[in-house]
């Protein structure tokens, strides 16, 4: 009789990987790491972690910034049924509608100056500038312009176009385009800088070779740079939904204070206004938690959505 | 970069978070002192009457107490009532402010001393309306502000204006107003100058001048209350009638056209481009210094029958900070405005004191007291002061683009009535309350 071996799926398995023993050096590394590494945690924990929990405390209160008064859960509903705060949150949804602008055009512009055309580095620093210049001088500048006798409708008239001539700030959905035109033109700058940086990495040879086989140049951009810009348009994409949400405090104040209305009105200023014009830091702080939940929800789902394969 | 853009997005997101957060507190208590003392006054009256009077009440009081000082600090009148508030939570704001009365003050109250025992009882007793500015808008609640003046809403006219025009008699209905906007007009006046000019409260003009006649116009002074507790709603058609109405001056052309953006109303005003300006006694003496006898005060006819009503309140005055030190050498301060030195120092800067049986020598300010006191007139308090906070904020956002012709009456009044929908129970009861 013969008899065949039963494997033992104990013994045959390979040896399962040890970990390496920690030694003295290596536990007294651990510790020095955390040593050093304590402060700043301690630091983001009470500057930012505390104020945060905080906040979503307060959120659920009935808070004039001295005395609260403990509302519970209800607050949240409570404002989901304010039709103001429906309206804000639509001005936001529709101020994303410029981001297309403020991706696409700085990176016409960004291939343009790649292509190292006459006058390249003039046209670099003139499209930079915006960048440079504060958020409130932008809105000084753009309330001049968009305004009844300003510079947009003068240049309407002049092209016999006078009948299009408006106050552009003194109508609610007019004054959001005008935010919203203002947003992409100061985001223009940054952008086209992020999309140079990206072009200067990207392997020339592939451009090359894409002309050899015939193709032209929107197809040499479209079939080979972008994609290769896929991260930084990725990133410059995070960066200018970033500013939309949190960045058109100063634009909108000088510009519009929000109105006409609530016209203008993001859920940033809204949550000014509510907090501080108003005085009620707790839905203030409730406004301040929605920001922050719908920021971190549109981060996520925006990088899920984008995902490649390394 | 996914890590990079995720960790920009939390870092941006938490920092909004956290600065949503904070602490509250409560004040403290402090005790008087004969010693030298500073004390610190905020006010939000930029280059009004208002600040020269408070200077005027500093240097007087200053001369007579020479151990006290008083710094005075002008705030931004956009934005006062936020820094004085978020001073008071941090204890770093001043012992004594400018404080609007009526539900202005109700809904500061945290942070605001009593001043019912701490200022003697015989200077509180000589001003008028004291219920304004007291607990549950009563005189049976503590004070919790001395108040500077006796203020109006009230329009001021130019008589040449209108003698040129061939206006005979100031206009005391709807009827009259536009007549009256269509001679000026045809003269080559603009009939009613409208900006954010003088009292530069926002962006855009103030709209409760005009709100507060445009309800004497339709209501009596007790249903006022009715705008309070619900009683008579926002967008009701009695409200909404007379917002129509007023919608109309701009689109009649009586008004300037760019009502929105225009900031130096108060100069076309004194300069006779313009023959109307709906404002307040704030502005008197700008105006009989530029204009002189020329110009007079009127009720703004804002009713279909002849206007019997005037707001005629104490709108502002001093309240001391729960939180300071120097609550005794504040409260010595407040008493001094009822004392004859007080009522000298406001009434030289064009201001009409406050204090029982005082006069004004400013003919145009005593033009305004006699429409109460001897023409019958019904006395009405601003009509912003006794109207919920949210309610009145969202006015300002909505109303000055109705008479633009920018926002419809509807829908401006349907979001004032949301917005006191939205309003916890508390602040739409049957009696006053901030909170």
């Amino acid at each position: 009789m013969t008899t065949q071996a039963t494997p033992n799926p104990r013994t045959d398995l390979p040896p399962a990987p040890t970990r390496p023993r920690r030694t003295r050096l290596h536990r007294g590394r651990s510790w020095v790491g955390l040593a050093m590494t304590a402060p700043a945690f301690v630091l983001v924990a009470v500057i930012l972690g505390w104020p945060m929990l905080q906040a979503f405390y307060y959120s659920m209160t009935q808070w004039d910034g001295i005395t609260a008064t403990w509302v519970g859960p209800s607050a949240y509903t409570h404002e989901f049924h304010d039709p103001a705060f429906r309206r804000v949150l639509q001005n936001n949804a529709l101020l994303l509608l410029a981001i297309p602008l403020a991706l696409v055009i700085p990176l016409g512009i960004a291939f343009l100056l790649d292509t190292h055309v006459f006058g390249w580095r003039i046209f670099r620093s003139a499209y930079f500038l915006p960048t440079a210049i504060s958020w409130v001088v932008i809105g000084m500048v753009a309330e001049r312009f968009f305004a009844a006798h300003g510079q947009l409708n003068s240049m309407l008239s002049a092209v016999g176009l006078g009948f299009l001539s408006t106050d552009f700030l003194s109508g609610e959905r007019t004054a959001l385009l005008a935010v919203a035109l203002t947003f992409a033109w100061s985001m223009i700058g940054t952008n086209m800088i992020i999309f140079l940086t990206g072009m200067a990495t990207l392997d020339p040879h592939l451009a090359e070779a894409a002309r050899v086989d015939g193709a032209g140049g929107w197809q040499t951009f479209r079939r080979v740079t972008v994609p290769q810009l896929k991260r930084f348009i990725q990133f410059a994409l995070m960066m200018t939904l970033i500013s939309a949400f949190t960045a058109l405090f100063s634009l909108i104040f000088v510009m519009t204070s929000g109105g006409p209305g609530y016209g203008t009105t993001t859920l940033e200023f809204f949550v000014y206004q509510t907090a501080f014009a108003v005085g009620q830091f707790g839905t203030g702080a409730m406004l301040g938690v929605i920001l922050f939940v719908i920021m971190a929800t549109v981060g996520i789902v925006q990088i899920v959505l984008l995902r490649t394969k390394e | 970069m996914r890590r990079i853009g995720l960790s920009i997005a939390v870092v941006v997101a938490s920092i909004v978070l956290a600065g949503c957060g904070g602490s509250s507190s409560s004040g403290s208590g402090g005790s008087g002192s004969s010693a030298p003392v500073t004390l610190t006054l905020w006010h939000n009256y930029g280059t009004e009457q208002n600040a020269t009077a408070t200077e005027n009440l500093v240097k007087a009081y200053e001369k007579l107490h020479p151990n006290v000082t008083i710094k005075i600090v002008s705030q931004p009148a956009d934005n006062y009532f936020a820094l004085l508030k978020t001073a008071a939570i941090s204890h770093t704001g001043p012992d004594i402010a400018v404080q609007w009365t009526g539900l202005f003050t109700l809904q500061d109250i945290s942070y605001l001393e009593k001043l019912t025992g701490l200022v003697p009882q015989a200077a509180l007793d000589k001003m008028k309306g004291m219920q304004w500015m007291s607990g549950g808008l009563s005189t049976a609640g503590p004070a919790y502000v001395m108040p500077l003046e006796d203020q109006f809403y009230i329009g001021f006219y130019n008589k040449q204006a209108f003698q040129k025009a061939g206006v005979s008699a100031v206009p005391q209905t709807w009827d009259e107003l536009n007549a009256a906007c269509t001679k000026l007009k045809a003269a080559g006046y603009t009939p009613i100058v409208y900006g954010n000019g003088g009292q530069a409260l926002g962006t855009e003009f103030y709209p409760w001048y005009d709100s507060s006649y445009l309800m004497i116009g339709q209501f009596s002074v007790d249903q006022w209350k009715g705008l309070y507790d619900g009683t008579i709603p926002w967008n009701s058609p009695q409200v909404t009638a007379q917002y129509d109405k007023w919608a109309q001056l701009e689109k009649n052309g009586c008004t300037n056209t760019n009502i929105l953006t225009t900031t130096n109303n108060i100069e076309q005003f004194t300069s006779g481009k313009a023959a109307m300006i709906v404002d307040g006694t704030w502005d008197t003496q700008k105006f009989t210094d530029a204009m002189g006898s020329n110009v007079a005060a009127f009720v703004p006819g804002f009713s279909d029958s002849p206007m019997k009503g005037v707001v005629e309140y104490p709108g502002d005055g001093f309240s001391i900070m729960n939180y300071s030190p120097h609550k005794q050498q504040a409260a010595d301060f407040l008493a001094f405005i009822a004392s004859p030195e007080g009522i000298k120092a406001v009434n030289d800067a064009g201001l009409i004191p406050d204090v029982v049986g005082s006069t004004t020598t400013n003919p145009v300010n005593q033009q305004m007291l006699d429409f109460a006191a001897k023409q019958g007139f019904t006395r009405y308090p601003m009509l912003d002061n006794v109207t919920q906070g949210n309610v009145v904020n969202t006015g300002n956002k909505f109303l000055p683009s109705v008479l633009a012709g920018k926002i419809s009456v509807a829908d401006a009044l349907n979001q004032m009535n949301s917005t006191w929908q939205q309003l916890p129970a508390s602040q739409r009861g049957s009696s006053y309350s901030g909170g």
